[in-house]
């Protein structure tokens, strides 16, 4: 089976500092993975690193079994949803901002219907009446299930999801579950969350840059 | 008609006149004179420098010494616009060049070329004074348009990133940046376009009718050197910024910071 993601001894180094040192795992479709660690570990450079926002100093980074390189990496980001701790809406309003990808080149023919709109901020326990509402008056944990509603509605199958639960109540972190329970989506998260750790089969536990330890466990 | 002669009595008359502001400064407890004698000295021997220097681009009024002069005024604007702007010269020197050369040397040919049509187009009387005043307004306007432009994508830099995660190309993740850098540069154009004649006498037609020209005459110039300068001012700072984006960039569409300066 060909794998998602594969980091082949990647180091990075910025501004003189190690940031990711010789990290080597493999992702295959539908895992569902979690880096944990303290902070400054590294946990976040390893998602912006495949997202090509690191420079990689030695090593390869593989989307898909393909190197990523200046031509790749447009492939990888249409591919990939990333998901930050306060994610950028970019734009007035939560309807102009779940358009928003729908205006650029790469997906400007698969504009979604309202229908489509309204039944994602569903599945993400999002009242219909949010599309209206001022990007400004949406709290953080509105704005991370948005990014996720702009992620599913693009028809990404890989999510990089950093600090994601952190800010979500009982109800919608439990929305964002069932959204991941589904086996065609690959996850590669950054959390502290005993409950998110506990529902990742995959656990790297990252140390000053360094992967340390890897845990499986079988039933997620 | 000749413009009256100011000899130098009277300019030390003028001279004089400074020491009223210097007198209201220093009465209301602001010490500037430094800096008010160095600005003063600095405007004399400049403007007296370029006064031996025009004289003598008028005197011989070559071609090839008048190209020369427009060559030296775009690499110093060069120069001074990526400085100002907070951009590391020798990366984007070649950039900035291009454009301000390809807009200035447009803008001042349409203009002297195919609308004023002196008997001779290199004419110092004509592209020197023209070329100047169209460079030195565009050089305002190429500075506002990088400035604005990095600055606000280092401030939105999540927003950018963002743009790039969803899809977008680099053009695409930049534009609303690109956008509103342009309108900042060429606003002020437009708004002193708008309110020409009405809230201040232009300095080119004042300096014309000085010089004795009709009214009429001074004010058909100063249409021309605004449309100019609008222009030229448009063209050059989209050609400047386009270009950048060229060297400002890693393959990865990361700004690469270290090529701007800290402020």
């Amino acid at each position: 089976m060909p794998s998602i993601i594969r980091f082949d001894q990647v180091s990075v180094i910025a501004h003189e500092k190690t940031i990711l040192s010789d990290i080597s795992f493999t992702l295959f479709s539908g895992e569902k993975a979690v880096l944990c660690g303290k902070s400054g570990s590294g946990k976040s450079s390893v998602l912006r690193t495949l997202l090509g926002l690191h420079a990689v100093t030695s090593g390869t980074v593989y989307f898909q079994e393909v190197p990523l390189t200046p031509a790749s990496v447009q492939t990888i980001r249409s591919c990939t949803a990333y998901i930050g701790q306060e994610p950028v809406l970019g734009a007035e309003n939560v309807r102009d901002a779940l358009l928003l990808p729908f205006q650029f080149k790469a997906h400007r023919e698969h504009q979604p219907t309202q229908q489509q709109l309204i039944d994602v901020l569903q599945r993400l326990q999002l009242p219909a009446g949010i599309l209206k509402q001022d990007s400004s008056r949406i709290s953080g944990g509105e704005k991370q299930r948005i990014a996720l509603a702009r992620g599913l509605l693009l028809g990404k199958k890989l999510y990089l999801l950093d600090e994601v639960t952190s800010a979500l109540d009982a109800d919608s972190k439990q929305a964002v579950f069932d959204v991941f329970s589904d086996p065609d989506l690959t996850v590669l998260s950054v959390a502290h969350d005993p409950e998110w750790l506990e529902r990742c089969a995959i656990i790297f536990e990252l140390e000053a840059g360094r992967l340390t330890q890897v845990k499986r466990h079988d039933n997620p | 008609m000749t413009t009256l002669d100011i000899a130098l009595p009277q300019m030390v008359l003028l001279y004089v006149l400074c020491l009223l502001p210097w007198l209201l400064l220093w009465l209301i407890g602001l010490r500037l004179s430094r800096d008010i004698g160095i600005s003063i000295l600095r405007m004399s021997i400049q403007l007296l420098l370029v006064g031996i220097y025009l004289k003598m681009l008028f005197d011989l009024n070559n071609p090839w010494l008048n190209g020369l002069w427009i060559l030296i005024m775009l690499l110093v604007a060069d120069v001074s616009i990526l400085r100002r702007a907070g951009l590391k010269v020798r990366y984007f020197a070649l950039a900035t060049f291009t454009a301000i050369a390809s807009s200035i040397l447009f803008s001042t040919a349409y203009l002297v070329i195919l609308v004023i049509q002196p008997t001779h187009y290199h004419d110092a009387r004509y592209i020197v004074p023209l070329a100047g005043m169209i460079l030195g307004n565009c050089l305002q306007g190429n500075v506002i348009a990088l400035e604005r432009f990095y600055s606000s994508l280092r401030k939105n830099e999540n927003e950018y990133t963002t743009f790039l995660m969803l899809g977008a190309t680099r053009w695409e993740a930049v534009r609303p940046y690109f956008r509103d850098a342009v309108k900042a540069a060429i606003n002020p154009t437009i708004a002193s376009m708008a309110t020409m004649g009405l809230v201040s006498l232009p300095g080119m037609m004042t300096g014309q009718i000085l010089g004795g020209s009709e009214p009429w005459l001074a004010v058909k110039y100063q249409i021309a050197i605004m449309i100019c300068i609008f222009t030229s001012t448009t063209i050059a700072c989209i050609i400047n910024l386009k270009l950048s984006l060229n060297i400002a960039f890693n393959p990865f569409d990361v700004l690469k910071n270290e090529l701007i300066n800290k402020h």
